[in-house]
């Protein structure tokens, strides 16, 4: 049998690039490759233009609030293929700015940001950044455990009728206020937890890689373990810190 | 000032000139103690003491390199037979600089300073700008740094703003190559000059650029060549913005063990390593030079110019060159990587990071770092400490360095020794903010 392969779209990352969140594409190259699956990072700045049609994972991380604004508008030309990306089980992680743009938009004080709309959710300017440590409960089918990480947010996201990553253990989550963080909706996984997350916390990692595999080939796979040491103790190390 | 002012005033200097002198014999160090006692017993002390600096009063901020171009120009003046102010020991917050002013004060409350040297961090200068009216404002850079603190960089770039516009005749003294930086305060009344690079250099990181988009139209900035992070010859296709000419170039750059380069009709040579610390020196001599201070002995003074504090400070123990540096963002890091990749010594490591808040309690902009760069034979061992010893070893095993080379070690003296044991051309010993005086304590025993 010829050897897996995935293709990982990294969406503007000349525009959403901060708090090191292309550490989750690298985290899932690495774990892809070290298990002899080939992997492909197809970078997309803002002045190219993209398809999703061969992408199996699209990232989108967070950038700062003018960035962010570009993005949008960059994005929105591409609405429609999003939406049928999505509902064909596309495979997409959206993380802090990139949770907000796939949802229905963003309130600040003086402007609304329409987003791409994948999701129900919406999110509104808050007074105070939401910064710190965060450590959240699973509510993903079929996990059990913890996800941990960094959130540093000054929109409160509220997630309607979606299913949320986890329960905030330690810290604020979407809002700071009903305990969700993240969301889930079909193959979407939105966060704000930094880290970056994915590695340490493998687990969601292998997760996305198996949901992307699994709509690639259209069967049931199961990842083989990998050495996780190093990354259970990073995980464990925050754990730890909130005892 | 009224009879009561001045015996709060009085009493607050010896109080905390006593504390000073406590803190000296009983730690062994000074600290920004001192100047928050003061700041509680008398809070208008520092515009008061501010007034009695007799010359000019220049200010240091920015994101890297404030330390070393404020103690650069200290050296300078001082060089001149001036008394200046200065903090000098990076103590860049409020408490940090009103210390700094009551060390210069006699007993009886006067400021004796020719000038003031004060480097003030960025969220600090708002405040600071309250009480202290500079002449001279010099900004280095503006990188990612602390975002946790912050926020982003727009956040920092309109704090400073806001600082700058309370004191609408003070000069300003911007790094050009840095398009954030060229860009700031373009608005306003501000007398502006610039320093920066005119010639390519040779720099070989590849990293995450701060940002590649025009302050003024948010087109994509080209670039005729790069330095570092976002420094270079930038300009914008689309609304004509590009570097502005500098009225401080650096030009004819050498460097292999030290830096020598040509600035204002001088040859400049520093026992330096970096290429950052060119415009370092520059800030410092672009100061100097408007302030009319004679630069025919630069050279003399940037001879004895020793880096302190952990700024790619060398050290010997047993034979062995010792590299402490202070690398606390991802521009600081990739600037030493840079470096590092040029030595070709086979090198020995050891990264202690911490979180506490003075260094930024989010540690993802690890991830921002190019550590791939040491993903070579080059590169021996690496020991790995300080309260984030997790996430480092996490991220250079993402990096692709082999865990064989990797070792966990969360006591910072054990990771040292570990490392000081084995057979080294060059250690080098990479900190950030928290960490580091104890790593330099550490360091500074042995080499004795």
């Amino acid at each position: 049998m010829e050897a897996m392969q995935i293709t990982i779209a990294h969406l503007l990352p000349d525009l959403l690039n901060l708090y090191g969140d292309r550490g989750n594409v690298l985290c899932m190259k690495n774990r892809l490759i070290w298990r002899g699956i080939e992997a492909e990072i197809v970078e997309h700045p803002m002045v190219e233009s993209f398809s999703l049609s061969d992408v199996d994972i699209v990232f989108l991380g967070g950038g700062s609030d003018a960035e962010q604004k570009i993005a949008a508008l960059r994005l929105s030309e591409y609405e429609k293929e999003f939406r049928e990306y999505v509902e064909s089980d596309g495979v997409l992680l959206a993380i802090c700015g990139g949770l907000q743009l796939i949802g229905e938009y963003y309130q600040s004080d003086d402007e609304s940001i329409k987003g791409l709309s994948l999701v129900d959710a919406y999110t509104k300017s808050g007074d105070k950044r939401l910064v710190g440590n965060i450590v959240i409960e699973s509510e993903l089918p079929g996990i059990t455990g913890s996800f941990v990480g960094f959130e540093n947010h000054g929109g409160r996201t509220y997630i309607g009728s979606h299913a949320p990553l986890g329960r905030v253990i330690n810290g604020y989550g979407n809002n700071g206020d009903d305990k969700f963080e993240g969301l889930v909706y079909k193959n979407i996984i939105g966060t704000y937890l930094h880290g970056p997350v994915l590695p340490k916390n493998p687990i969601l990692a292998d997760y996305i890689l198996t949901k992307a595999l699994e709509r690639k080939y259209r069967t049931p796979i199961i990842l083989p373990q990998l050495d996780d040491t190093a990354e259970t103790r990073s995980h464990d190390y925050l754990i730890n810190r909130f005892r | 000032m009224k009879f009561t002012q001045k015996i709060q005033l009085l009493f607050t200097i010896w109080i905390c000139k006593l504390c000073s002198l406590a803190g000296k014999l009983l730690l062994g160090r000074g600290s920004s103690a001192p100047g928050a006692l003061a700041l509680r017993l008398c809070p208008w002390i520092l515009s008061q003491l501010a007034q009695g600096v007799k010359g000019k009063t220049i200010v240091v901020s920015g994101t890297n390199g404030k330390t070393t171009s404020n103690n650069v120009l200290y050296a300078i003046l001082k060089a001149q037979g001036k008394k200046v102010i200065c903090n000098n020991s990076g103590a860049n917050m409020l408490s940090g600089i009103v210390t700094a002013y009551i060390n210069a004060c006699s007993i009886f409350g006067r400021v004796d300073a020719d000038y003031a040297c004060i480097e003030v961090d960025e969220a600090t200068a708002t405040h600071a700008f309250d009480s202290i009216k500079p002449d001279y404002m010099v900004i280095t850079n503006f990188f990612r740094d602390q975002l946790d603190r912050y926020g982003e960089i727009d956040i920092i770039v309109d704090l400073l703003k806001t600082a700058v516009d309370k004191v609408p005749d003070m000069v300003l003294l911007l790094n050009g190559d840095d398009p954030i930086c060229a860009a700031f305060s373009h608005d306003s009344a501000h007398q502006r000059f610039f320093f920066g690079i005119d010639e390519q250099i040779y720099f070989t990181a590849q990293e995450t650029k701060e940002s590649r988009f025009c302050t003024f139209c948010h087109h994509e900035l080209k670039y005729k060549y790069y330095h570092y992070s976002q420094l270079g010859d930038y300009y914008c296709e689309n609304c004509g913005f590009t570097k502005p000419p500098l009225n401080y170039p650096a030009t004819c750059i050498f460097g292999d063990g030290y830096l020598e380069f040509t600035a204002m009709s001088h040859i400049i040579r520093a026992n330096l390593i970096g290429y950052h610390n060119i415009y370092n020196i520059l800030a410092a001599l672009s100061v100097a030079s408007l302030l009319g201070v004679d630069l025919s002995n630069i050279n003399d003074v940037l001879s004895k110019y020793k880096p302190q504090n952990g700024r790619m400070e060398v050290f010997t123990i047993g034979g062995v060159p010792v590299i402490l540096n202070l690398s606390k963002n991802p521009a600081g890091f990739n600037q030493v990587i840079t470096d590092m990749h040029r030595d070709t010594r086979k090198k020995n490591l050891v990264i202690i990071i911490n979180d506490n808040p003075p260094d930024g309690t989010d540690v993802s902009w690890l991830w921002d770092v190019d550590f791939e760069m040491w993903n070579s034979d080059a590169y021996s061992e690496f020991s790995i400490s300080g309260i984030r010893a997790e996430d480092v070893y996490l991220r250079l095993k993402y990096a692709g360095i082999s865990t064989d080379k990797l070792i966990y070690e969360k006591d910072i003296k054990k990771a040292i020794e570990l490392m000081l044991s084995k057979d080294n051309e060059v250690l080098y010993v990479l900190t950030n903010y928290t960490p580091l005086v104890e790593t330099r304590k550490i360091i500074q025993k042995k080499a004795k």
